[in-house]
């Protein structure tokens, strides 16, 4: 019954993975980088004890004595009651913000043993609801929220004439399906469904610069919650449709819309899924808004942005994809006073809604309090604006907000840019 | 699975407040549901917004396009927000008695 599940480490038992079993040396460092652990330290908080569980697993099948007699070596065989508690650690108390890995002295990636067993669990149709429906819907309809073409279509030529209204230029575009773009950009499902004010100030900052840019119809989503349900098998799927795209339209490049995960997900993932290599480069939207900004293309006034602002690195952008000075040379062009949250950049905190948490309800009260750590990393900093890069922690840190009262408003960096930007018209 | 009492009935919820079963779902509810999102009273514009998102699901199945819902009510996208502060996903699908949605809400 579990040998599915066994199956999959065997297949993913890369030597990263290999080697972050067999190193650990119980320092217990790992403790104090996580946010869940510093919220509420309890043994099942710590990074080591996680890896713990699918350690046990391991050695039953690849350690010498494990194999013979597995009581000698704490080795496991997986069975039903294992597989909950796999459940709780690997799902439930876990962001895979990767925090850990960067102060685990031995460079055990805690973040890759958790995923293995999110990946485990996810053989044997054990991922919780919330976070497989999100799968399963864009598998089925081609972007995690069902949104239709015509729907998407209509809400864009909707969005092509506010746009109008704000530039005052009846030749502003939403351009779609443009083949010979420069940029293919992306968008998450949520922005075309609910939060739409996203899309109209990406394509205010695309306008200014004098993009050549493009948005598809047939492949948008920028999300990929196959990195976080563990699955290969649907991320390779996921990430196959943008690549495809990408190369028929012949782009440049590709820009991924302000969104952690989906970032890391193509970025640093996808063409090792793939196992082959995009037409395209791939960048994040901040990267080319830093860009326009350092080659003169936009031009920003920060006195539009005068509250104090600080800004919350998403993991999976910061740490974990390498964008770490772009979005404060944005912050420091675009606001008067920015003021940085401490630790940040790669050293940062989760703010508590990564690695899919946001769509399990069921470890809800879990993730509020351990976003209590970034809680007051906020306050802290006396911001009346928190800027993030991910509609995910952008969601996050508002629930923070009213949990812990902070009274602060959250904007993904492109609503600040926005806000800011000086319009040729403007100048004159 | 959670409960909310209402009027001596007891009615399932998911962790996030979302009712489990549609077919409960009925106007005085709304008004329950909508406190919980902070809203002591609702308006006649909450209700243009509520009745439309909720005749839509069960037309349809999915919740609509914030764009469908500007169009239908005539509400200004801005508005909409104000009448929902946690947003039209959180806060006014949940009170309308829609599942909560797929995806980063």
């Amino acid at each position: 019954m579990m040998d599915k599940a066994l199956e999959v480490l065997e297949r993913r038992l890369s030597r990263q993975l290999a080697a972050s079993l067999e190193t650990c040396v119980r320092c217990g460092i790992c403790a104090d980088s996580c946010h869940y652990y510093l919220a509420d330290p309890r043994p099942e908080h710590v990074p080591a004890y996680r890896a713990e569980l699918l350690r046990r697993i391991y050695r039953r099948h690849h350690d010498p004595v494990g194999r013979l007699f597995p009581g000698l070596v704490r080795a496991r065989e997986l069975d039903d009651e294992l597989a909950e508690e796999l459940i709780k650690s690997a799902y439930g108390t876990c962001t895979m913000c990767r925090r850990c890995v960067l102060n685990c002295p031995m460079g055990v990636d805690n973040g890759l043993i958790v995923r293995t067993a999110r990946g485990m669990l996810a053989a044997l149709g054990r991922v919780p609801k919330g976070l497989q429906d999100t799968v399963d819907v864009h598998l089925e309809s081609g972007n995690n929220m069902a949104v239709s073409e015509e729907d998407f279509v209509e809400t864009l030529e909707w969005l092509e004439e506010q746009l109008q209204d704000e530039v005052d230029d009846p030749e502003a575009r939403i351009p779609v399906n443009q083949a010979g773009a420069r940029v293919l950009y992306t968008l998450n499902p949520r922005e075309a469904k609910y939060y739409p004010l996203t899309i109209l100030a990406a394509a205010k900052v695309f306008y200014a610069a004098g993009e050549s840019w493009t948005l598809s119809t047939r492949a948008w989503d920028v999300t990929n919650y196959a990195l976080f349900n563990g699955d290969d098998e649907a991320a390779r799927e996921i990430a196959g449709w943008l690549a495809q795209e990408a190369a028929e339209l012949g782009v440049e490049e590709v820009v991924m819309a302000e969104c952690g995960h989906g970032f890391r997900a193509f970025r640093w993932e996808g063409e090792n899924w793939l196992g082959r290599s995009y037409a395209a480069p791939v960048r994040g939207f901040v990267e080319l808004v830093a860009e326009y900004i350092r080659t003169g293309r936009i031009k920003l006034d920060p006195a539009q942005n005068p509250e104090p602002v600080t800004y919350h690195d998403p993991c999976n952008q910061a740490r974990n994809g390498g964008i770490l000075e772009e979005p404060r040379y944005i912050l420091k062009h675009a606001v008067a006073d920015f003021r940085e949250m401490h630790p940040h950049g790669r050293e940062n905190f989760c703010c508590g809604g990564g690695g899919g948490m946001m769509a399990m309800g069921e470890f809800a009260e879990g993730r509020l309090a351990a976003g209590r750590v970034k809680a007051e990393q906020i306050r802290a900093t006396g911001a009346k604006v928190v800027a993030t890069s991910c509609h995910n922690c952008l969601d996050q840190i508002t629930e923070l907000s009213k949990h812990y009262d902070l009274g602060i408003k959250v904007l993904n960096l492109c609503e600040v840019v926005a806000e800011a930007i000086i319009l040729p018209g403007d100048r004159q | 699975m959670p409960e909310i009492e209402y009027k001596g009935q007891k009615i399932e919820v998911d962790e996030d407040g979302f009712i489990q079963d549609p077919s409960l779902w009925n106007e005085e509810l709304a008004e329950y549901l909508a406190k919980t999102e902070g809203i002591e009273e609702l308006t006649e514009d909450h209700w243009k917004v509520i009745r439309f998102l909720n005749e839509y699901y069960h037309e349809y199945g999915i919740a609509p396009m914030i764009r469908k819902l500007c169009k239908e009510t005539g509400f200004k996208l801005k508005y909409i927000y104000e009448l929902f502060p946690s947003g039209p996903a959180k806060g006014a699908c949940k009170i309308a008695g829609l599942p909560k949605p797929t995806g980063c809400v």
